[in-house]
């Protein structure tokens, strides 16, 4: 490409523009991005203090606002009841889910990635439809579905609901994780003894573990981010999980003890954040792969 | 150990015949390559051996059993893969001892039989690595190692040697084939790299297009190609093919390339005349079976040298005749003192000549 | 090559090669059989899933929104398409419409531009940095809704301690705390929905971003192009497809989508909030009314089944499916 030109700029001139340009870029970028330290940041102040000033200036260190992790907190009337129940409830969700959408969802990747069948192609082309569709769209048709299999107001019926509208998405995400395995491998175990389910079992999926780890972090972040859901198909306080405690407080006690609320929202918060911190770039992956098509 | 019949085994992908209509009998014990240009299908026709395809036609009978449906675990058959295919998540002993865990062996016999055949291909201090700790050639030991240890009926490679480099091949080569010989196993080489081809097989089975162009030992490829692919296929420098046609004039027999002409000795037109389908054949003549001489002979063609391709021992010496370019080899030693430009006769032996049916292909004399 | 002698040492007696005789088959299935049961094991449970759970709620769906089903009560009865003609009747629809086109159109163009904007910032930057803010931005995705919800209800927290009555105050721009959800609830529904919504245009740009070989910019450079001309003339063109994807996805997904509205502002103040997926759901849970509730939803089914098979015809989502290569079972 190069034509000839004497010199094309002044580097001297040219190293400032470079500067000046970075520069800007990181400015333009960091401003944008304050604001959303600054409420992170508030959420973990606020937790730990009884007043936050500035957006992030704790004022008086206090734990009280954590007491919830080993009291029941009486405001009045009303009983904020123990928190670890209602995060066993979160757990059950998330686990749950995360075993049901995984273990289909690999089932089923697996024979979309490997098995040849008749109307292979229309079935993926249905998966990615599913996967595009907005299932939230169906939430009133599926709240009458799970009074009909009298789920309503199970956490089972929350799971279940829960993870079969995120399976096209998993089984999309994991056929692309067999379609990097290449065939002489599955080949090869065939020839050495293998039926397909052997192979698939003892070969394959251990080809798949960080493929499955990904997913498997996703399915229980999403079930246990749930929110809609479990605000919609239960109603015995019993059953609530954590997301649906949280709004309740912030229905009853936004402008009583924000302490509180935000210490409450921090603990329901951590999952997400040790997985966002551990597996960042992992994740990064994965929601790309799971836009794929793009 | 078995013998493997291929009875009009046919296998499409969509509309593309991969291998059409091929008939092969592999005896017991006998080392077959097939060979073929990528794309001819022989690879598609290792899988459906292994039972990893499923023939669209066409049936396989190991000995005589028909075993088309049988899935691949049950035909008992070792296989070498192009990449390999370790289980980079196993040991190099795991790799080995699966298809006996599979078979479930007691540990003791595992473990033995794994040493053994480890031992035999001198990877037994390898056991404890991964696949990924391994060089090329000890990975290509520890894929041989697992496709023998379970005793196979059939031994499949393919293109087992393409991944190493050029030293370590012709290596492996000379192994592969007194390992063959030792195990007295029936095995069915793929490769498209006729050398290997050559110096491997009993027989050998030349493929294209999906089709099965001929069928014999190295030899009688090489000296008695069926047909123009073959002949062109076969041989490195190629076989110089010449189209042209069959002039009978006063008597005599001449072929004529528009450019120049040759003339046949008489029987020889007799025979070509009598069996090509047509006047329109192909002539065919490997470069070393050709000769230059400085002078006029009997039985030459004039030509002018257009340029010549040192190779050490001997010279490619490309002659151009009419408008045809020949390539001749020559011995170092005369082609010194032969230079570009200088105009050379190109001796011919009627006894190695080819003629094929230039509508068919097909080999005429 | 090892030092070690490389030539195979085969014993003179072969133990390893038994002249056994091809063994019977085991396997006494058919390969038809073999291949339906195990499409049966690894495709049943998702397509029970899909079919319970996907087709089941789109037929009810068209079930629920031709009775009078009611939470309120046990009986119900067919009314054919009354549920229709109360959309048409109902006071609050065309504010609901009108509401959901600002929605939907305000957010995709914020999420499309700033999503741009920031795949274009970090594209420019250093690996580590890039990374770093990238991360930052997917953090709203990866919170939970609530507490998402939580931290925006405290930074436009009506009252002195808010985020932003704070900076307000101390800048003097106003002399008392502003109920920013009570004089701007729109804006504030399409900022929080952005802050999330642009995290997903960004990853996909960046990663289209990355696919640009470098050549094409360097050459430019050495050109003599602006930076500027590089965006607009090389890269812009080529972010062509992603550009549409995102927006195409977005749409949907906005049209669909509720919870960050129902968290913060449940539709309030007097459905200045109110978009037509939330109207469903308050029409089915709050008026307990679940097949007017189903006629609202049938019409956002509909839409996304339309665009849906848009977008597979647009996007060419054939060109991922690619045959198996292992034929039997």
């Amino acid at each position: 490409m190069y034509r000839g030109r004497r010199s094309v700029v002044n580097p001297y001139s040219y190293r400032i523009k470079r500067a000046l340009m970075k520069a800007v870029i990181y400015g333009v970028m960091t401003a944008a991005t304050i604001p959303l330290i600054m409420m992170y940041l508030w959420l973990f102040m606020q937790s730990i203090s009884d007043r936050v000033l500035v957006g992030f200036i704790p004022t008086n260190f206090s734990i009280r606002g954590w007491r919830f992790l080993w009291q029941e907190i009486k405001f009045g009337e009303v009983t904020i009841p123990m928190i670890w129940p209602i995060a066993l409830n979160s757990l059950i969700i998330a686990g749950g889910v995360t075993v049901f959408e995984v273990s289909i969802a690999l089932l089923a990747g697996y024979a979309l990635s490997r098995i040849e069948f008749p109307l292979r192609d229309k079935m993926l082309l249905l998966i990615i439809a599913l996967h595009a569709f907005p299932g939230i769209t169906l939430l009133i048709a599926t709240f009458y579905l799970l009074h009909l299999m009298g789920l309503i107001n199970t956490l089972f019926g929350v799971i279940i609901a829960k993870a079969a509208f995120e399976i096209p998405m998993a089984a999309w995400l994991i056929k692309g994780f067999f379609d990097a395995i290449p065939w002489d491998v599955e080949a090869s175990a065939l020839v050495d003894g293998c039926s397909r389910l052997q192979a698939w079992r003892k070969v394959i999926l251990p080809l798949v573990k960080p493929g499955i780890a990904a997913v498997s972090i996703f399915a229980f972040l999403a079930g246990w981010n749930e929110f809609i859901f479990a605000y919609t198909f239960l109603f015995d306080p019993n059953l609530f999980p954590l997301s649906v405690h949280v709004l309740n407080l912030i229905g009853e006690f936004r402008y009583v003890d924000y302490s509180l609320l935000a210490a409450t929202a921090l603990f329901y918060c951590i999952p997400p954040l040790v997985f966002f911190v551990l597996t960042q770039k992992y994740l990064m992956q994965v929601q790309v792969g799971g836009v794929k098509g793009a | 150990m078995v013998s493997v019949r291929l009875v009009d085994l046919c296998k499409y992908f969509g509309s593309v015949k991969a291998v059409d209509g091929l008939n092969l009998e592999i005896k017991d014990g006998e080392f077959v390559v097939l060979l073929g240009p990528s794309g001819c299908g022989k690879t598609t026709t290792l899988f459906c051996i292994a039972g990893i395809y499923k023939p669209t036609k066409g049936r396989i009978y190991f000995d005589e059993i028909d075993v088309t449906d049988w899935p691949p675990k049950d035909r008992n058959i070792g296989m070498v893969f192009q990449s390999y295919a370790l289980y980079p998540h196993m040991t190099v002993f795991d790799n080995i001892a699966f298809p006996l865990k599979l078979k479930k062996l007691p540990k003791q016999e595992i473990a033995r039989r794994v040493r053994e055949v480890a031992k035999m291909l001198q990877i037994d201090h390898l056991l404890d690595r991964y696949p990924a700790q391994l060089s090329g050639g000890q990975q290509q030991r520890v894929a041989l190692a697992r496709a023998l240890v379970k005793q196979p009926d059939v031994f499949l490679l393919d293109e087992p040697l393409s991944n190493l480099d050029a030293k370590l091949r012709i290596l492996m080569r000379a192994e592969l084939k007194r390992l063959q010989k030792e195990l007295k196993i029936t095995t069915v080489y793929v490769t498209h790299d006729q050398a290997e081809a050559m110096t491997l097989a009993d027989r050998i089975a030349v493929m294209n297009e999906g089709k099965l162009q001929q069928y014999g030992p190295p030899d009688e490829i090489y000296n008695r190609p069926a047909n123009v692919f073959v002949a062109g296929f076969i041989g490195a420098p190629p076989m110089n093919l010449l189209d042209c046609s069959l002039v009978e004039r006063d008597g005599r027999y001449v072929l004529d390339f528009t450019s120049f002409e040759i003339e046949l000795p008489r029987e020889l037109g007799e025979v070509v005349r009598s069996r090509a389908s047509s006047s329109e054949v192909v002539f065919g003549v490997r470069p070393e079976d050709l000769k230059i001489s400085k002078g006029p002979a009997t039985s030459a063609i004039k030509g002018v040298v257009y340029v010549t391709e040192p190779l050490g021992r001997e010279v490619i010496v490309n002659v151009r005749i009419g408008d045809h370019i020949i390539k001749v080899i020559e011995s170092a030693s005369t082609a010194s003192e032969i230079a570009a430009g200088q105009e050379v006769w190109v001796v011919l032996d009627f006894n190695r000549v080819h003629i094929f049916d230039r509508k068919t292909g097909k080999l005429v004399v | 090559m090892s030092k070690r002698k490389f030539f195979f040492t085969l014993p003179a007696q072969l133990p390893l090669m038994s002249s056994r005789r091809l063994h019977r088959s085991r396997s006494k299935l058919s390969p038809r059989a073999r291949k339906f049961l195990l499409l049966t094991i690894f495709l049943g449970p998702c397509i029970v899933m899909i079919a319970l759970f996907w087709f089941g709620p789109v037929f009810l769906t068209v079930f629920l929104s031709f009775t009078d089903m009611s939470i309120r009560r046990a009986e119900w009865h067919w009314v054919g398409l009354e549920n229709y003609f109360n959309i048409g009747k109902h006071p609050f629809t065309m504010k609901v419409v009108v509401n959901t086109a600002i929605y939907v159109s305000c957010t995709l163009l914020w999420n499309v531009f700033v999503g741009l904007l920031l795949a274009l910032l970090t594209y420019y930057m250093d690996e580590r940095s890039a990374l770093f803010y990238r991360a930052l931005w997917l953090l709203p995705r990866s919170s939970p809704p609530v507490v998402y919800g939580l931290l925006w209800l405290w930074v436009l927290d009506p009252t002195e301690y808010g985020l932003l009555n704070q900076f307000v105050l101390a800048l003097g721009l106003s002399d008392k705390p502003i109920n920013w959800l009570m004089e701007y609830p729109m804006l504030f529904i399409i900022l929080i929905n952005g802050f999330v919504g642009c995290s997903f245009g960004m990853i996909v740009f960046s990663s289209a971003l990355k696919s640009i070989p470098r050549d094409y910019i360097i050459a430019a450079r050495v050109d003599g192009a602006s930076e500027w001309r590089i965006i607009k003339d090389i890269i812009l063109p080529l972010l062509k497809w992603p550009l549409m994807f995102v927006t195409a996805w977005q749409t949907l997904s906005l049209l669909a989508s509720y919870e960050y509205i129902l968290i913060v502002t449940n539709g309030g103040p007097f459905y200045a909030t109110e978009v037509w997926s939330l109207f469903a759901y308050h029409q089915a849970f709050e008026h307990l009314e679940l097949g007017f509730g189903a006629a609202l939803a049938m019409v956002l089914v509909i839409v996304s089944i339309i665009c849906v098979v848009a977008y597979m015809k647009v996007f060419k989502f054939r060109r991922m499916i690619s045959p198996a290569k292992i034929e039997i079972a």
